[in-house]
């Protein structure tokens, strides 16, 4: 199963770097034709021989098919943006991709966290391949602040490790499994230590707040392709890693700082000031941003409740998220191009202006606010409908009125860009300041 | 052991408070052999430990310290010096190596720690090694206090585990090595675009 998974890949290292040697300069599409092939054969593979293989394996798929189409983005990114070294690109691409499968296949705590700070510097570099100021400044950010925490997060693994390495399992020690069938063997204090540094650590990887500083600037000047996969996946894979250490590491019910009462604290704080940042945001991909801490603080109160009914909502959430923000940030990085601004005030008359991506954006943005009968509708009902059942009314209070406020906000936004009268005075500060800033 | 913990220890306060970014390269190379050198004390002594070994003194106290002194070497002398540390580094400084002390007796009853001196030093740099990051503003400064952090979690783990699996050292290691090398190159661009080293010049997104 993993060769399959991995030639997808491995296949696009190989043609970037034999396109050196030949003429054409059609590497990004042979790249998109590539990945989505693989993508195909991967998913007749496990219909056939997997398909009951549960949750993870349609968190596979999702990651597959989101690769596919950045990778048929990045051909249209390539031709708006042609000064870009598409050989190295592709490679960082690859690479990214490469953690992403390896994220979601982990079944090892320390596996995981190796491919989430992998994830962390392959796709610092493409966010440098931009090639400007702003982006040379929020990969730095990004690369610093992520790493800290993943440093943090190993602290905790390690601690992990030495309680139970009487159990003389290697580095399977670290197995979830393994850490559920021996969770006991862990001092109760070691227990809670090590949950407040994983949780904290990769927390600050998913942008749950508040470790999210690095999340709307690495993610609003990253390349439109590349933030696709870094909002709609790597966040929430992150924070599926992190439920699978809390589900196999649990702490005594009252513990005050037990797993999943971390991930509804952070996730209620990320829902709250993801959706209030949505109201004021100016520039297009930074509310796409925003909205992405919103929604991972919705999933992580989903993994936070930690019913078998909550976790697969969180898990149908990250989906549908993954879906749609992805789409979204393409739409944006092309809209953001063809208005010659990532400004959200100069991007107006879209209806009259253009028509093909005011459908698409307009539908996207219903989706991602949770308009029924698109997707995230359902998951948000059915993480409100845990929360009731599992009768923990502040944080239902506190996601309703999120999800309100989300909703105004995108709805404001996209109304003003939709149908909104352009002001044409308007000065884009971006063009004058740090280079060329659109995505 | 011990030894060699105490020189990480004093490398992490050196890096701390050195403002020339030779010296703490220096300090990093001092940091990568002494770690060596612990691995090689540590454990058996077995071709997998051997490996470990010699894969740190390749990394930690060649390949890395050798990428830095690359891009330091470019720089005009203006650029290789840091600010001071503030005041405040100073007092966060004596807090957190308390609370390491703090740390290592809170988890003296669960026996998880097995060597106490150890597990001292190996916390303390690691706190050293995240006010660094906070406190510091030259790029390589950054850069180093990661490194820093990564050296001194690995006191760490063998003040608790003794040794880590094979696939996490070697992991970890190569995770580093990339992280180096990706950071060295930014470092440059940054350098080349800013034509600064201060990363509070940095401020574009806040525009």
């Amino acid at each position: 199963m993993i060769v399959w998974v991995g030639l997808g890949p491995l296949g696009v290292i190989l043609l970037a770097l034999a396109w050196r040697w030949l003429p054409s300069k059609q590497l990004p599409v042979a790249v998109a034709v590539w990945v989505t092939l693989m993508v195909l054969a991967v998913g007749v593979r496990f219909s056939l021989d997997h398909w009951h293989g549960g949750w993870s394996l349609w968190v596979l798929m999702v990651v597959n098919v989101v690769a596919a189409t950045s990778a048929w983005d990045s051909v249209w990114w390539a031709r708006e943006h042609k000064s870009a070294n598409m050989i190295r690109y592709f490679i960082w691409w690859a690479l990214f991709y490469t953690s992403l499968l390896v994220i979601a296949l982990a079944n090892n705590l320390v596996l995981a966290w190796l491919a989430i700070e992998f994830s962390t510097l392959v796709s610092g570099a493409l966010i440098v391949e931009m090639g400007h100021r702003r982006a040379l400044e929020a990969a730095w950010k990004y690369i610093v602040v992520a790493s800290a925490g993943m440093l943090t997060a190993i602290i905790g693994i390690v601690f992990l490790y030495a309680s139970l390495q009487t159990e003389r399992l290697g580095w399977h020690t670290l197995d979830y499994a393994n850490l559920q069938a021996h969770y006991l063997s862990i001092a109760p204090i070691v227990r809670e230590i090590a949950t407040v540094l994983i949780v904290c650590g990769i927390g600050t990887k998913a942008g749950l707040v508040p470790f999210h500083t690095w999340l709307p600037d690495a993610h609003s000047v990253a390349p439109s392709p590349v933030s696709g996969l870094l909002s709609g996946v790597l966040l929430g894979l992150c924070l599926i890693a992190v439920n699978h250490f809390v589900t196999a590491v649990p702490l005594p019910g009252g513990m005050l700082l037990a797993g999943t009462h971390l991930l509804l604290l952070f996730g209620s704080l990320s829902v709250v000031v993801g959706a209030l940042a949505l109201l004021v945001q100016r520039d297009v991909k930074r509310m796409l941003a925003y909205s992405s801490i919103e929604q991972v603080g919705i999933m992580a109160i989903g993994f936070g409740v930690g019913t078998r009914y909550a976790i697969a909502a969180a898990l149908l959430q990250f989906m549908f998220h993954a879906l749609i923000k992805s789409s979204l940030f393409y739409i944006g990085g092309h809209l953001s191009v063809r208005y010659h601004s990532m400004y959200l005030r100069q991007m107006k008359e879209m209806a009259r202006r253009q028509r093909g991506f005011a459908i698409a954006w307009t539908i996207g943005i219903l989706a991602l606010a949770g308009l029924p009968p698109l997707g995230l509708a359902y998951s948000e009902w059915m993480i409100l409908y845990a929360l009731w059942q599992s009768r923990l009314w502040p944080i239902l209070i506190v996601l309703s009125l999120g999800l309100v406020l989300g909703f105004a906000g995108l709805l404001q936004h996209l109304i003003n860009g939709v149908w909104g009268k352009s002001n044409r005075k308007s000065v884009d500060v971006n063009m004058v300041g740090g280079g060329v800033t659109h995505g | 052991m011990a030894s060699a913990a105490l020189i990480v220890f004093l490398a992490s306060v050196g890096l701390l408070i050195v403002r020339n970014v030779w010296y703490s390269v220096l300090l990093l190379g001092v940091e990568g052999v002494a770690l060596c050198g612990m691995v090689f004390l540590s454990g058996s002594a077995n071709l997998e430990q051997f490996g470990v070994g010699a894969a740190t003194l390749v990394i930690k106290a060649g390949i890395i310290p050798y990428a830095m002194y690359r891009v330091v070497k470019e720089w005009p002398l203006e650029y290789r010096n840091d600010r001071p540390l503030p005041w405040w580094g100073f007092v966060a400084g004596v807090v957190l190596l308390l609370s390491a002390t703090r740390v290592n007796h809170l988890l003296s009853a669960t026996g998880v720690i097995q060597n106490h001196t150890l597990f001292f030093y190996g916390l303390a740099s690691i706190f050293l090694g995240f006010l660094q990051i906070v406190s510091r503003q030259h790029v390589l400064s950054q850069v180093g206090s990661l490194i820093a952090v990564e050296n001194a979690l690995v006191i760490l783990a063998t003040s608790v585990a003794g040794q880590l699996p094979l696939f996490m050292e070697f992991g970890m290691l190569i995770d580093l090595l990339v992280a180096v090398v990706i950071l060295a190159w930014m470092s440059r661009l940054v350098h080349r675009q800013f034509n600064t080293t201060d990363v509070t010049v940095m401020r574009f997104l806040r525009r």
